[in-house]
């Protein structure tokens, strides 16, 4: 599903180069479950936000679907998001002046989803995190945990082939944590959703089945976790 | 989804309550200007477009050659006799009618009279207006000389009903008419209004020397339709020469041309002969200054919204991660504003309908909205869309355009140094047209308190007039003599025309040692009988007045210094002068007064005895009594001797003070609009300094923990505002003074510009300003910075 060759990302300043992503090459099948790791400042979050052609790449090639995506424009990468990509945030990103069911509802509404059946599928993700009760509060309403599962829930809603999280526990105790992870596994499981995440801790790249380990810009390490099971 | 968008922006409203409240006021006040403005202009655009053939129908105005062979003037009042020429001699004229200025005409019912304005017409008249007739027949109605006209409003007020065809009312005490008509009430915005029409025939048979055909008497106006698809250039050429043709003269030379009705309102003013303004500059000026209101409160959105840009770009982001299209984002941030213009629309309503009637009295307008008039929706939904898309845009299309990355990283920083400056620019722009109003209302009322103090070369205090008519005229001498002993007045006299105000002139003087050219010199004229001087408090530099018992003063003149210097007289008292084809002798020379504007070099000026052309009665009030006993004690005398008139004293200073009526609205206006400008700039001001010392709490509290004091801080918040405030003024400095010394360009007599003016401005709008952000600065730095400090 997605194929990375070569990507390079570097910041040019005064002639000086700060690269933050070299040569990384890898690729990520569909129903994968991959957790990127390294120090801070290796570069994770940069490789996700090209994953998530969020940042486009100073040089290599990305293919998303078989489909080349370095210099997409606009208008297709925002196809994708609307069918393919659901993001999730380390500090949620909820939209503040929306309610929950609003905040869930909104991805559909881009996707020009009818009616009738934005209202059942939002039902229905409401039903499944079992938020019912909350569908008319406000983000600020919600403790951190309640609000990544509405990160969750929102990112899922369009059915997306792959999330991107981007250290979606960073900010939560553990017990939420676990949570959301076992949630991820569920999902990764279940129905066969493409999950790649970042994450500092080993506890919830355990959940995953592959993890990247990043050094300096450089995959230092690619672990398959099947066999640890 | 736009039931969403409308939702959230809802929510965006109520939950900055600031922001929105500095944004409604703002745009409430600049979208009430704009409202004026339009009811203002259509108001004024259309002035005498009410009728059928407004689009066909002329005036007939002249061209006037001076000696030299220039256009001297340009008038639009015409000779008795060319209205029958052109009709007779040119087939392109359709309808033509003469029709005379409009006067109080005194109409009696029984005991029940009352004076409305009144004019006397050609019955083709009633062809060229297709007036809306409630009761008889147009096409005759003025066929009889004794037939009059009525609008629904005078014969209500005359009979208490419309229905009065063929009643007979006595007309200036002096015939029975018989109404033949009644139309319904005149719109406002007409050039040739009035409460009654008469039939010329009748003005010709009240006065005999109106029937005398005469091509130098410019009194009358004429009005004509031209048949459809007459090429109006070819027909002024045709009618060039008519009055060179029938009259030659050579102390006159005068070229007729149509001009079309529907701009005589708006452009009224010739230089040249060419048309050079009128009532449009006030309109204009009027929609400059309502416009830059609006676009000063658009501004203020801009800013409030650019600055709360950090929190909206987050929105931004995440809106475009789960699949948000820019267009998506441009409609919703244009919604917002949309909305918020709604609300601010309404509110600018209610404000129209409070100010209407001030403002209608500073405009001499009679305006009103009209909620059934779809013509008003139109404009008001056009007018919210406007402002809603300029308030909106630059939000919408700047955050719009944040990338996701950068927004959710919160790092906006990338674009936030070009955004300050694109703020300031929009900060400046506000400021520079407030400074810019300031310096105006402070120059234009310094002119206006010139043009007041200016001598009038007469003594205008306690000084009444009243018109002369009806019994006056032959128990004038009755009415001077018990005035006088009423002790009342002290001074009396009569003459041809108020001294308030130039209402005559003429060509063709003679006197020794003049040019040929000198024939066409113009000259300002009043008759009158004896005591002007003493009564109005002229003061002579030569000679004397009128006196009585002397035989050959009954055709001596006086004349004016400028006259005199003009007329090149060396020894002016005894020199003969032909005036009115009168040999006559001047006895005096007075100084100067101020006849016309007051703002214009005066014509030279001649009083020449002849008290048997006699409109205005002039009184020195005696200022030993209480003014308001005297003014009551002549109405008592002049009802007694002249009982069927109602009495009509005025006073000369109010008269005067009307004269500049125009320039004081100007600067009502200016202020007005000046004091607008910079509330609402300070509003917007008061809004970026909160959000800017919010966005600086940090800073303000890492700088306190190092050791900085309140002072320092405040200083350090608003010097970045009060730096754009004084750039501000730089800019706008050179350009009001150039602006203003134009318009002061203008007057023949005006004053200089000084440079108090500028420096007066410039403190008070730095003082404005510091008042206004210092507030906000003080707030943050008093704050603990342990507050400031914990959140990150």
């Amino acid at each position: 599903m997605i194929e990375l060759k070569n990507i390079e990302k570097y910041y040019a300043n005064k002639g000086v180069k700060s690269y933050i992503l070299r040569h990384v090459s890898t690729s990520i099948k569909q129903g994968e479950f991959v957790s990127i790791m390294g120090p801070s400042g290796a570069g994770k979050s940069t490789l996700l936000n090209i994953l998530g052609m969020l940042e486009e790449p100073t040089y290599g090639a990305y293919e998303f679907m078989g489909e080349d995506v370095v210099s997409l424009n606009e208008r297709k990468r925002i196809e994708l998001y609307r069918n393919h990509i659901g993001f999730v945030f380390q500090a949620y990103h909820l939209i503040d002046e929306m309610t929950v069911a609003e905040n869930i509802e909104a991805p559909l509404l881009y996707k020009k989803v009818s009616s009738a059946e934005r209202k059942s599928r939002v039902a229905d993700v409401l039903d499944r995190f079992n938020m019912v009760a909350k569908k008319d509060l406000f983000p600020n309403q919600l403790s951190g945990g309640q609000q990544q599962l509405v990160g969750i829930a929102r990112a899922l809603v369009a059915q997306p082939s792959i999330i991107l999280a981007d250290e979606p526990t960073g900010n939560l105790q553990s017990p939420q944590a676990l949570q959301i992870m076992e949630l991820f596994k569920k999902l990764n499981e279940e129905e066969n959703i493409t999950i790649i995440q970042v994450t500092h801790s080993e506890v919830n790249a355990a959940y995953g089945s592959r993890i990247l380990h990043l050094l300096d810009g450089v995959i230092k390490e690619d672990l398959s976790l099947q066999q640890v099971i | 989804m736009y039931l969403l968008n409308f939702k959230i922006a809802l929510r965006n409203l109520l939950r900055n309550k600031m922001a929105s409240l500095i944004n409604i006021s703002g745009l409430a006040i600049g979208l009430a200007a704009c409202l004026m403005l339009l009811l203002y202009v259509s108001y004024e655009w259309n002035f005498d477009r009410g009728f059928k053939k407004s689009g066909d129908t002329y005036q007939l105005m002249f061209n006037f050659y001076g000696a030299d062979h220039h256009i001297r003037s340009t008038g639009n009042q015409s000779p008795n006799t060319i209205a029958a020429v052109l009709k007779e001699e040119m087939p392109e004229v359709e309808n033509i009618s003469r029709i005379l200025w409009a006067s109080k005409r005194l109409l009696a019912n029984g005991k029940n009279s009352f004076k409305v304005n009144g004019r006397y017409a050609d019955p083709e008249l009633l062809k060229i207006f297709d007036f809306k007739v409630l009761h008889g027949n147009l096409a005759k109605a003025l066929d009889a000389p004794n037939s009059i006209v009525l609008t629904a409003g005078t014969a209500r007020k005359l009979f208490g009903s419309t229905d009065v065809l063929n009643r007979g009312l006595k007309f200036e005490n002096q015939v029975e008419v018989k109404v033949t008509a009644v139309i319904e009430d005149l719109p406002p915005n007409t050039s040739y209004d009035f409460d009654c029409l008469n039939s010329w025939k009748l003005y010709e048979q009240l006065n005999t020397w109106v029937i005398e055909p005469n091509w130098h008497n410019y009194s009358y106006f004429t009005l004509f339709t031209l048949k459809k698809g007459t090429d109006v250039g070819l027909f002024n050429e045709k009618i060039k020469n008519l009055s060179r043709k029938h009259a030659p003269s050579s102390f006159s030379e005068a070229e007729p041309f149509a001009y079309p009705l529907v701009k005589l309102h708006l452009y009224d003013r010739f230089l040249n002969g060419k048309v050079d303004g009128g009532q449009i500059d006030r309109v204009r000026t009027f929609g400059i200054l309502a416009l830059s209101i609006l676009v000063i409160a658009c501004i203020n959105f801009m800013n409030l919204s650019t600055a709360r840009s950090q929190k909206r770009a987050k929105e931004v982001g995440i809106k475009k991660t789960i699949g948000a299209s820019r267009s998506s984002l441009v409609s919703q941030f244009l919604m917002e504003s949309l909305l918020l213009t709604l609300v601010s629309v309404v509110i600018a309503v209610v404000l129209v309908e409070l100010s209407l009637p001030k403002f209608n009295q500073l405009v001499s307008a009679e305006l009103h909205i009209a909620y059934g008039d779809p013509l008003n929706w139109i404009g008001v939904f056009l007018l919210i869309l406007f402002t809603g898309i300029v308030a909106g845009s630059y939000p919408a299309f700047y955050l719009s355009g944040f990338n996701p990355v950068q927004t959710l990283k919160k790092t906006v920083g990338l674009k936030s140094s070009f955004s300050l400056n694109f703020r300031q620019v929009l900060v400046v722009v506000q400021f520079g047209f407030a400074v810019l109003l300031i310096i105006a209302t402070l120059i234009m009322y310094d002119q206006l308190a010139y043009l007041r103090k200016k001598p009038l070369g007469y003594q205008v205090n306690a000084l009444v007039e009243m018109p002369h008519e009806g019994n006056l005229y032959l128990k004038y001498d009755l009415l001077k003599e018990r005035l006088l002993a009423s002790g009342a007045i002290t001074s009396m006299c009569q003459s041809s025309g108020s001294i308030s105000q130039q209402n005559s002139n003429s060509t063709g003087m003679e006197w020794e040692g003049m040019s040929e050219g000198d024939k066409k010199m113009s000259v300002n004229q009043i008759y009158t009988g004896y005591d002007f001087v003493k009564t109005n408090g002229l003061k002579l530099s030569e000679g004397r007045d009128f006196k009585k018992g002397l035989g050959s003063d009954s055709v001596a003149v006086m004349l004016s210094q400028t006259a005199v210097k003009m007329m090149g007289l060396k020894k002016p008292v005894g020199q003969t002068v032909v005036f009115q084809d009168v040999k006559r002798q001047v006895v005096g020379v007075f100084e100067d007064i101020t006849w016309g504007d007051p703002a214009k070099r005066e014509k030279p000026m001649i009083i020449a005895y002849n008290p048997n052309n006699s409109d205005v009665i002039t009184m020195r009030l005696n200022t030993d009594n209480d003014l308001k006993d005297n003014v009551e004690m002549i109405g008592q005398i002049t009802k007694e001797i002249n009982p069927d008139f109602p009495v009509d004293v005025r006073f000369l200073d109010q008269l005067v003070a009307e004269k500049i009526k125009d320039e004081a609205t100007m600067v009502t206006l200016s202020n007005l609009f000046g004091g607008l400008a910079i509330f609402i700039s300070c509003l917007g001001l008061f809004g970026l300094s909160a959000f800017s010392a919010e966005q600086r709490t940090k800073e303000i509290g890492v700088r306190k923990v190092l050791g900085a004091s309140v002072q320092g801080i405040v200083g350090l918040l608003s010097f970045n505002f009060v730096k754009t405030v004084l750039v501000a003024l730089l800019i706008s400095m050179p350009v009001a003074y150039l602006l203003m010394n134009s318009w002061l360009n203008k007057f023949d007599y005006h004053i200089s510009i000084g440079w108090m003016v500028f420096v007066q401005t410039g403190i008070l709008i730095v003082v404005i300003a510091l008042l206004t952000v210092s507030w906000q600065a003080y707030r943050a730095a008093k704050g603990n910075p342990v507050d400031a400090l914990k959140y990150e």
